[in-house]
Parts: C-alpha cells; sequence; structure tokens
C-alpha cells in the first residue's frame, strides 16, 4: 500500500514519535559529548531549549508541551540535576511555541532565530528565577546578567542549522497544515506565480 | 469540538506542570539516598555505557573544534608561560633549600601528614558536562566498581576539581569547586593564612577565599592550596598541598579579608580527572570517618588539636 502524501494527511503519521525520540537522544548526547566541552564567549550553548521550541512550532502545544516535559527529564536524569526542574520550564517553552504557530503561524524566515532566542532566554531566566526560588545563594549580578545575555546570542546563532535538521527529521511526517494550503493558494490566484506557469 | 481540543490542551499542560512541581518538591525535599535520586543512579548506571560510546565517537569533532580555540590562543600563552617558568625555576631553587630543611625537621617531630601518597588515584574520563550555569557539575565513566565514594576528592594535572557527589555502579556526578554547593579548606601558599574557599557569589567560575584573618597580607599572584582541614563535619576530607587556584586581587572587609581566586584547573574543558579514592581502613579513610565524626572545633578525647587540626596532622609514626 502507498504511503499517503503529507498533502492529504490530517493527523501524523506513525513514524512521528520515533522521529522525536530519536531528536531527543541525538541531541542529548550531542550537547553532552560536545556542545558543552566547547565554550564560546566563556558560555555553552544549549541545544535542549532549541529543540523543544522548534518542535512545538512545528507540530503544536499539545506535542510541544509534552515533548518539552520529557526533554526536560531526559535532561534532569542523564546530568543528576534537580528533577523537575528542566521538565517544569521546557514545558512551558513547547506549550508557548506551539501557541505561538497556532495562534500567528509566523513564516519569516527569520522566526526560527528569533523564537531559538525567545527560547534560550526563557530557558536561563527560568532557572535563574528557579534557583533564586530554591534559595541558592547569588544576587543578580552584572557577570550573571552577561552569562544569560552571551548565552542567548550563542544559543541564536546555533538556532538556524538546528531548525533546517529538525525541520528536514520531522516535516515529512507531520500533516499538511489547512491555513498554509489556503495561503499558497491565496497567494497563486492574487497574483503570484503558481508553480505551473513558472514551468 | 473547538471547545473540546482547548479544554484537552490546557489539561495537559496543567497535568505536565503540577507533575513537575511534585517531582522538583519531592527531590528537594528527600535525602541524597531517596528514591527519585535512587532512580537518577540506576538511570546513570544504564546510559554510563552508551555515553561513553557516544563521547569516544564525538571526540574527533570535539578535538577539531579545540584545536582552532587552541591555536588561536597558542602565542599568547607561550609567552605568558615563558615568563612563569623562568619565575618557578628561581622558585624551585629556593623551595629545594626549604624542602630539605623541612623533611629534617619532620623527621625531628614525626610528623606525619596524609598526603596525595595515601588515596588510590582512578583515572576516569568526564563524559558529560551540564550546559546550564547553575549547575556546576560532570558525569565520569568510573563509579562504585572501581572503588569510588560519595565525597572522594577529585583532581587533573593542573590541580583541585572537585568532590564526588553521586556514585551509580560504572558512572558518578562530581561537584566541580566551583558549584554553590562547594566549601574547601584552604590555606595561602605562601602566608600559609587559611580560609575557605567557595564560589564567589553572582561570578560563576570565580572562587573566593574567605575568612583570611584581618592581620594578612596575602600576595596577588600567590598560589592557594588545600590546608587538608575541615572546617565542618559535612566537608570533604582534601589531602593538604593540592593546588586550588592563584589569587587575582584581596578586598578588605569588616574584621577579616577575602582573596579572588582564578582556579588553575581548566573546568570548562575537562577531559581525564583523577578521583583519589581510600580503602576502607587506610590512613586516609579513617581519618575522613574521624574529622566527619568530630564537630568543627571539638578537641579530640585525649589531644590538644581541634577537630579541624586533627584531621590533617594526626600523630604518626
Amino acid at each position: 500500500m502507498r504511503p499517503e502524501p503529507s498533502a492529504m494527511r490530517s493527523t501524523p503519521t506513525a513514524s512521528l514519535p520515533l522521529r522525536l525520540a530519536g531528536l531527543a537522544l541525538l541531541t542529548a548526547f550531542v550537547q553532552v559529548g560536545v556542545v558543552s566541552e566547547v565554550p564560546i564567549f566563556g558560555v555553552n550553548a544549549d541545544l535542549s531549549p532549541l529543540l523543544v521550541a522548534f518542535v512545538g512550532l512545528l507540530c503544536g502545544s499539545t506535542i510541544g508541551a509534552a515533548y518539552g516535559f520529557a526533554i526536560g527529564l531526559l535532561i534532569d536524569l542523564l546530568l543528576l540535576q534537580t528533577l523537575g526542574l528542566s521538565s517544569l520550564i521546557f514545558t512551558l517553552i513547547g506549550y508557548w511555541s506551539g501557541r505561538l504557530r497556532e495562534l500567528r503561524d509566523p513564516q519569516a524566515a527569520l522566526t526560527p532565530l528569533l523564537l531559538g532566542a525567545g527560547a534560550a532566554a526563557a530557558s536561563l531566566i527560568g532557572y535563574s528565577l528557579m534557583e533564586f526560588m530554591l534559595g541558592v545563594d547569588a544576587p543578580v549580578s552584572f557577570e550573571l546578567l552577561r552569562q544569560i545575555v552571551l548565552g542567548v546570542l550563542v544559543d541564536a546563532v546555533v538556532a538556524l542549522p538546528l531548525w533546517a535538521l529538525v525541520r528536514v527529521c520531522l516535516e515529512s511526517a507531520l500533516p499538511e497544515d489547512p491555513r498554509r494550503r489556503r495561503r499558497r493558494r491565496r497567494a497563486y490566484t492574487t497574483g503570484g506565480l503558481s508553480p505551473l506557469s513558472r514551468s | 469540538m473547538y471547545d473540546k481540543t482547548v479544554r484537552r490542551r490546557r489539561a495537559l499542560l496543567v497535568l505536565l506542570v503540577v507533575l513537575s512541581l511534585l517531582l522538583l518538591t519531592a527531590y528537594f525535599g528527600e535525602a541524597p539516598g531517596g528514591r527519585l535520586h535512587g532512580v537518577q543512579r540506576a538511570f546513570l548506571t544504564v546510559v554510563s555505557p552508551i555515553q561513553n560510546g557516544a563521547n569516544k565517537a564525538l571526540k574527533p569533532v570535539r578535538d577539531t573544534i579545540g584545536w582552532f580555540g587552541d591555536t588561536f590562543h597558542a602565542k599568547s600563552q607561550r609567552d605568558s608561560l615563558r615568563r612563569q617558568n623562568s619565575a618557578l625555576r628561581r622558585q624551585l631553587v629556593a623551595d629545594q633549600a626549604e624542602k630539605r630543611s623541612l623533611r629534617e625537621l619532620q623527621g625531628l617531630y614525626r610528623v606525619d601528614q596524609l598526603g596525595v601518597g595515601n588515596y588510590h588515584p582512578v583515572t576516569a574520563t568526564v563524559v558529560g558536562k551540564s550546559p546550564n550555569i547553575w549547575y556546576a557539575t560532570v558525569t565520569i565513566d568510573a563509579g562504585s566498581s572501581s572503588g569510588i565514594r560519595v565525597d572522594d576528592p577529585v583532581v587533573n594535572g593542573e590541580g583541585l576539581v572537585g568532590k564526588v557527589a553521586q556514585v551509580a555502579s560504572d558512572g558518578a556526578q562530581v561537584d566541580l569547586i566551583t558549584d554553590s554547593s562547594m566549601g574547601v579548606s584552604a590555606r595561602l601558599a605562601h602566608n600559609g593564612s587559611t580560609g575557605i574557599v567557595q564560589p564567589k557569589v553572582g561570578d560563576p567560575g570565580a572562587l573566593l577565599l574567605q575568612y583570611l584573618p584581618s592581620t594578612t597580607q596575602p600576595n596577588t599572584g600567590e598560589y592557594v592550596v588545600t590546608s587538608g582541614t575541615v572546617a565542618s563535619p559535612d566537608d570533604s576530607l582534601y589531602p593538604p598541598g593540592l593546588l586550588i587556584g592563584q589569587a587575582t586581587s584581596v578586598n578588605e572587609e569588616t574584621g577579616f579579608k577575602s582573596v579572588n581566586v582564578r582556579p588553575v584547573a581548566n573546568l570548562q574543558n575537562l577531559d581525564l580527572v583523577q578521583v583519589l579514592t581510600s580503602a576502607s581502613g587506610s590512613r586516609a579513610s579513617t581519618l575522613a570517618s574521624l574529622a566527619a565524626s568530630l564537630p568543627a572545633g571539638q578537641s579530640p578525647p585525649g589531644g590538644e588539636a581541634s577537630g579541624e587540626q586533627y584531621a590533617s596532622s594526626g600523630s604518626g609514626g
């Protein structure tokens, strides 16, 4: 039986959970094995909030939130960090990235970069707030702010290649979004060139 | 239909947030030997071999990226090391004479200090590091099966790196000296004044040697080493003389002085470390247990030294 073309599918394919799990493991091991070992301007890029945000942007708020929770749990278990802390922060990042897609559906080329920077900022500020609440003795110092700003910039730099990877891995397993289909059709009928007329 | 979808979406969000908060509360409230910590250790045991394999497979990538960074800094490092080398050569000549005198005095007074020689170093590879600025921890590929126990000191070729915080059978978590939970009894190498080295609040990666007597005259550039004592029963007993860092500046405070310290070990790029293990019943293990059992400042029975002093220089011979 031939697989259903993505343009006609209304639900994700069965391979989506496998692809998401594969991406999570790949990102976790690359993060721990390479990215965490290579400081850029004294800070390390953090791929996990970016991955969660991009999955939310592609798959929606429900999958984004669940994926954020799972990735957070994996990271906390793998690095023996305070259990539940990353899950809480990544659940919210995944949910709001998904809501961004559902409410605004941004199409600009810089969207992944801005979303990556936003997710990194949310993660770094979220961790800082939670650590303050859990009683870590650290004031809001210039050094801490510098680390947060540099962390956001470094994550924004790695956001575009990671977005390309996530999209390549997931797009063929996702259902076609009716809004995008409508938008394409509208572009053809209001002056945009259809692929047929171009050929 | 739409309302149902919205309700389901919101219910899932609330469920996941509540679940996270429950996990967080339970984990934060339980002892290090608790059930959730046990789950983490079991998970580490399972993924350690995979993590180790992935780490080895990704090493060429890491080395290639590191090569560019090293090349970029090589020239300035070479000049700085040449200057340091000539200064150290002069110091070595002076220290050799002092060392000879010290050996003679130790022979006279029969002092047997706890040293690195009393430990069994276990070499381990760093297979994981937290990218988060709030966690100064690394994961290593050796654990209780290699004789590693909680609180064992961890060093590398440059100096003190940290101590073991959690142990699984084939892996362990190491708290770096820059972690907010750390505190190491230390002294200025030349000056001899003792204090406690702790992470500098608000400056991840920097250390602060605190509680130095106000009469101390610390010098910038002076080395800070472990004192071989414990300041409280919760501290780990590090062998004396392990290099921690170099003083960068001095802070004058009311009642005491503190010194900003730059760690000598490159904690951003750890590859191989050594865990200083001690067999049960060995001198190092006995002294560590004794130091942990004595309230800080209490004299051991029949002795004049405080618990802190006793840990470093128990009567030998």
